[in-house]
């Protein structure tokens, strides 16, 4: 028989609907590796279908308030279930200086694409499902994003760029929950740009790349780079990073280092693009984001 | 023409119903003492079956169906063609899979997860056999057979080499007619393999009664060759089949034959004796049906001054594994060519071959957008380098006005009595500008901007002076209730283009009564007369002629009845909608104040007895005239990423008298959209080592464009032609499939005007874009080099 279907939910499982963060970890310190959290289900439901994951205890966060919401502390805090259409709202028209710097971030959110898909797909799902084709990674990456963790009795802080192991994949312990994701204050002049290539407009990426540039005249005083679907995890260009802090700006500069991000990485050929395309859109979207990013340092 | 009704826009009776969700579907069809159904298919794309054990599934519950369960007649699942050309191949379970997804046992339980767990513990052992997924090694010699023999019309038709059916056509002598070519053309494109992507999964709910009957809610495009073919297949007598309309989410083409799940679910019905649902997931759809992958040798003979003089096409086509309308798809492949340009000469030669993949079906133009992509590149190349505006090319050579029209191939012809063709061609090139478009080729830089034109057509509807190679009629039953309110009960099926608010409309016209007092009646094959299925855009054309002839009738007996109650002279009297009444008033316009409404009318009819109006007709048009649409495309290509962006559509229609003028742009609308995806992005790619899907079915790969890069509305620019077909209903012809067929054309050139580069393989992706300039430029760096050389040979010869 065909192997899998996304209509029938063929495993059984246990629902919680927990109302509070300390119910939430409560339930996942009791039930570990088997216990699964949903958010917006946009993927867990599929791979639940598609039978890639089978959790026994499915934990709904849905009723849990703590866990939704933005808020401007000095840091920028995005609850992890907040809805990417919820925080590109809250990106597109409320942010002031130096956090209207945050542009790649709204624009991820637009590569979600769909009404649909939008509502529903939540920031910390998004991070959680730890697909290398994220949209919210490559932009979070260079905002030097953190997150925290919390279980029943112990909370961490670390740097998102340390959270994602491998395709689906986190540092996450089994009795950890993403509760926030912190986006320190952006230096002033400062800028982000997102570009996502993809087959149609409502699918992910075949290459997506966000960048983040900091400007001292017309020198790049700091630059960041990141990439997604061109590795096991969203990545950082470190190398092209380097070689263009301390530059004076420059669209040849931009092009060098588009293909010198492009050198860096390690795509695959799959179903929605090959290696050769990928490697070549990479250098493509770098540069192009480079030049849109320093543009809005203007 | 004034109308009342026709050419206005109202809100649609099935409206609310579809955007709150209330509307009901198969899949939402729920009865008494329901089981649930699943099939298990095949994983393997050509393997016998030995044995299933069925032990541990029947200890769940189960009612487990194979092969040896099911009646083993053959039967084809469109029975739209007449007997002779009704190629019969398949069963209602398999004894053999032939593709991937082919549907092999079935089992029904009470709950869809115990179906599942059930389908589960089946043991089937195969004997796995060797697969084909490209035509060509199907046709070797020692090919293994896919199929031994086909029943055709009562007896076993021997399958050689895997060819499916074979057709040539000719007209006039194809030699002479090349002789008088200046110049001949030959080119050869291929067509990709899409996904009809509707958006209901293919469904059935089947409810056995004790006295043998059964009532069948399916995804259907037909309710009547559903319930036919079920009488035939289970041997029950038609009075007790019944097939109940439901609301269809979208189609496409996919259901416009019994769909192989239903006798399924029937079986499975029949032997739990239960009520029984089966809902095809989205990944066996995706292994249930596909658009024809055609490969099309073309070869043109032309004048100097750009008069054709002979055509030669070569047409290969990818089958599956099951052959539901091959014969047909070749007839329609030559008849579509021989429509679009007048060819003094012509001749084609149409191959169908088996493959071990999913059945190819009728997709929206079925054969057409092949047909039209390929003849519609050629004859833009032809005038470039004739250096002649495609335009005037195709106007010096094009079938129109009085020329004799294929609608189905070389046995339904009609000849053309309404041509919009020079009325949208000439508008359409003033809305995109076309003198202004850039020369092609002759563009640098990252964004090239380029503007592209085909035209098409489809047909309305298969009707022709004499009874061709397919079934083609419709019937109506129009009654007036006791308070002026009028049922229209037909059996047609409404895809979502608004092909029943179009027949409401048509009767709502010619008995002069407001819109609202018009109802479409639930359907059901017990209480309609035939109508053969929603297809060949032929809705509006016939399954509204059909209404259109029974509500003459009616208002025959409308004004028959009016005079004696008047005492006026039936042919005197006139009737029209009264708004404020909110009624038909029939009246003498010499004597306005003698007047009734069609409510006071029907009423006094019951009163003294007289009976009800009411009419019940039989249709068949025998025109089947052509429904033309031409389209002009500006779009931008970004030459470093391969990304194409419309930015303007231009899309003109001869649908003859628009009817719904709303839901008519919504069906241009919409053959944009997914004429686009057939141009751009969807290609259905079969692995040759497992001949599975390499998207394996999920639809998170099998992907289509949206709404999300659809242009603007206010940049896709829909026309109409002053056109009145004189065979149509109130002048009215089709839209719905003519809507799509140039719409590949109209890109891929679009793109030689941007680049200067022919693309001849569907689907014109980015990557393919890239390539292709990628390779022009390196060849534009040989020729160069190549110069340099010559010139550093030439100064040293010096």
């Amino acid at each position: 028989m065909l192997p899998t279907n996304t209509h029938i939910l063929f495993h059984e499982f246990d629902y919680h609907a927990p109302t509070t963060l300390y119910e939430a970890t409560e339930l996942l310190a009791q039930y570990g590796d088997s216990a699964r959290p949903i958010a917006g289900g946009t993927d867990l439901l599929v791979q639940m279908k598609m039978e890639r994951r089978q959790p026994a205890h499915v934990i709904s966060l849905a009723r849990v308030n703590a866990l939704q919401g933005i808020a401007l502390n000095g840091d920028l805090t995005i609850g992890a279930t907040t809805s990417i259409r919820d925080l590109h709202q809250y990106l597109t028209s409320k942010l002031q200086p130096p956090f209207a710097s945050l542009q790649s971030l709204g624009e991820a959110c637009n590569g979600f694409s769909t009404i649909q898909i939008m509502r529903m797909a939540t920031l910390g799902g998004n991070l959680c499902n730890a697909s290398p084709a994220s949209d919210s990674a490559p932009p979070l990456l260079t905002f030097d994003a953190r997150v925290t963790l919390k279980s029943k009795t112990f909370e961490r802080v670390m740097a998102l760029e340390h959270f994602f192991i491998a395709p689906g994949k986190t540092a996450l312990q089994a009795d950890e929950l993403l509760t926030h994701i912190r986006i320190p204050r952006p230096p002033h002049q400062s800028a982000s740009a997102f570009i996502k290539i993809a087959r149609v407009a409502a699918d992910i990426s075949q290459v997506c790349a966000a960048v983040r540039l900091t400007r001292d005249g017309n020198l790049i005083h700091d630059a960041r780079i990141a990439l997604g679907s061109v590795a096991p995890t969203p990545v950082r260009a470190a190398a092209a990073e380097r070689e263009l802090i301390g530059q004076t700006f420059s669209a040849a500069l931009a092009e060098k280092i588009g293909k010198r991000a492009a050198q860096e990485i390690q795509p695959i050929s799959d179903i929605r693009a090959t290696r050769a395309y990928r490697q070549h859109i990479a250098a493509v979207i770098v540069r192009d984001a480079l030049l849109r990013a320093w543009e809005r340092t203007q | 023409m004034n109308y009342q009704i026709l050419g206005n826009n109202y809100q649609r009776k099935d409206g609310i119903g579809k955007v709150t969700g209330s509307e009901t579907y198969t899949s939402d069809v729920i009865l008494p003492r329901m089981w649930h159904a699943r099939v298990l298919r095949s994983p393997y794309a050509h393997a016998r079956i030995i044995s299933i054990d069925q032990t541990a599934a029947k200890a769940l519950g189960a009612v487990v169906l194979t092969y040896a369960d099911v009646p083993h007649l053959k039967y084809n699942e469109r029975i739209v063609s007449i007997p002779p050309h009704l190629f019969r191949d398949r069963t209602v379970l398999a004894d053999k899979a032939r593709h991937v997804g082919e549907a092999v046992a079935a089992v029904a339980a009470p709950t869809e997860q115990l179906a599942e767990k059930a389908l589960r513990a089946l043991k089937i052992e195969w004997e796995i056999l060797p697969h084909y997924t490209d035509p060509a090694d199907a046709q070797s010699e020692n090919a293994e057979p896919i199929h031994d023999a086909v029943l055709l019309n009562g007896e076993m038709k021997p399958i050689e080499n895997n060819v499916a059916v074979a057709r040539t056509v000719n007209v006039g002598n194809v030699d002479e007619g090349f002789e008088h070519a200046d110049f001949i053309f030959e080119r050869e494109y291929l067509t990709s393999r899409i996904y009809h992507a509707q958006m209901e999964t293919k469904s059935c709910v089947c409810d056995p009664a004790s006295d043998g009957s059964i009532t069948v809610y399916p995804t259907t495009q037909s309710i009547h060759n559903t319930r036919q073919l079920l009488g035939e297949i289970f041997n029950i007598p038609l009075h007790k089949v019944n097939v109940k309309r439901v609301a269809i989410g979208g189609t496409f083409g996919s259901s416009i034959q019994m769909n192989s799940i239903i006798p399924i679910c029937v079986a499975l019905a029949l032997k739990a004796k239960h009520p029984v649902k089966l809902v095809s997931t989205r990944e066996e759809d995706m292994y249930d049906h596909v658009r024809y992958q055609t490969k099309l040798k073309l070869k043109i003979g032309v004048t100097r001054d750009g008069k054709i003089t002979a055509g030669h096409i070569q047409a290969l086509a990818d089958v599956g594994g099951h052959n539901i309308q091959a014969y047909a798809l070749l007839s329609v492949l030559a008849g579509w060519s021989a429509s679009l340009y007048k060819f003094p000469h012509l001749r084609f030669e149409g191959k169908a071959v088996y493959t071990n993949k999913t059945p190819s079906c009728a997709m929206q133009g079925f054969g057409n957008p092949q047909a039209t992509f390929a003849m519609e590149s050629l004859t833009d190349e032809i005038a470039h380098e004739l250096e002649l505006d495609p335009i005037e090319f195709k106007l010096k050579n094009y079938v129109g006005l009085g020329g004799t029209f294929w609608g189905q191939g070389p046995s339904v012809q009609s000849i053309i009595r309404s041509d919009g063709v020079p009325q949208l061609l000439h508008d359409g090139a003033q809305k995109i500008g076309w003198r202004a478009r850039p020369k092609a080729g002759t563009q640098t830089g990252r964004y090239r901007h380029g503007i592209g034109m085909a035209r098409g057509f489809h047909t309305s509807g298969a009707g022709a002076p004499k009874p061709g190679e397919v079934i083609d009629y419709s019937g109506a039953f129009i009654k007036i209730n006791e308070d002026g309110t009028v049922d229209v009960v037909h059996a047609m099926m409404d895809h979502g283009g608004g092909t029943l608010e179009a027949i409401a409309k048509i009767v709502a016209e010619e008995l002069g009564v407001p819109i609202e007092n018009v109802g479409i009646s639930p359907a059901d094959t017990l209480t309609t007369v035939y109508d053969v299925v929603t297809h060949a855009t032929r809705g509006v054309y016939a399954g509204g002629g059909a209404a259109h002839k029974a509500a003459l009738k009616v208002k025959q007996q409308i004004f028959e009845y009016a005079s004696r109650v008047l005492e006026l002279q039936a042919d005197s009297l006139v009737i029209e909608p009264d708004y404020e009444l909110r009624q038909g008033v029939i009246y003498c316009p010499n004597f306005p104040e003698r007047r009734i409404t069609l409510g006071a009318l029907a009423k006094q009819l019951q009163i003294n007895s007289w009976g009800t109006m009411a009419a019940v007709e039989s249709l068949r048009q025998v025109n089947c005239p052509p429904a033309f649409v031409t389209y002009f495309i500006d779009l931008t290509v970004d030459t470093e990423t391969g990304h194409v962006t419309t930015n303007r559509a231009v899309i003109g229609s001869d649908c003859g008298t628009v009817v719904n003028p709303a839901m008519a742009i919504g069906q241009l609308e919409g053959g944009l959209s997914k004429g686009v995806g057939y141009a751009l992005v969807e290609d259905n790619q079969w692995d040759a080592q497992t001949g599975q899907l390499t998207s394996k079915g999920f639809w998170i790969d099998g992907k289509t464009p949206a709404i999300s890069e659809a242009p603007f509305n206010e940049n896709i620019i829909t026309h109409f032609s002053d056109t009145y077909e004189p065979s149509g209903p109130f002048g009215a012809k089709g839209i719905g499939e003519a809507a799509t067929n140039p719409c590949a054309a109209a890109y891929a050139n679009a793109l030689y005007n941007a680049l200067g580069i022919r693309f001849t393989e569907l689907p014109i992706t980015a990557e393919k874009i890239l390539r292709a300039l990628n390779a022009e430029e390196n060849r534009e760096a040989r020729v160069e080099m190549r110069e340099m050389e010559a010139m550093a040979v030439m100064q040293a010869a010096e």
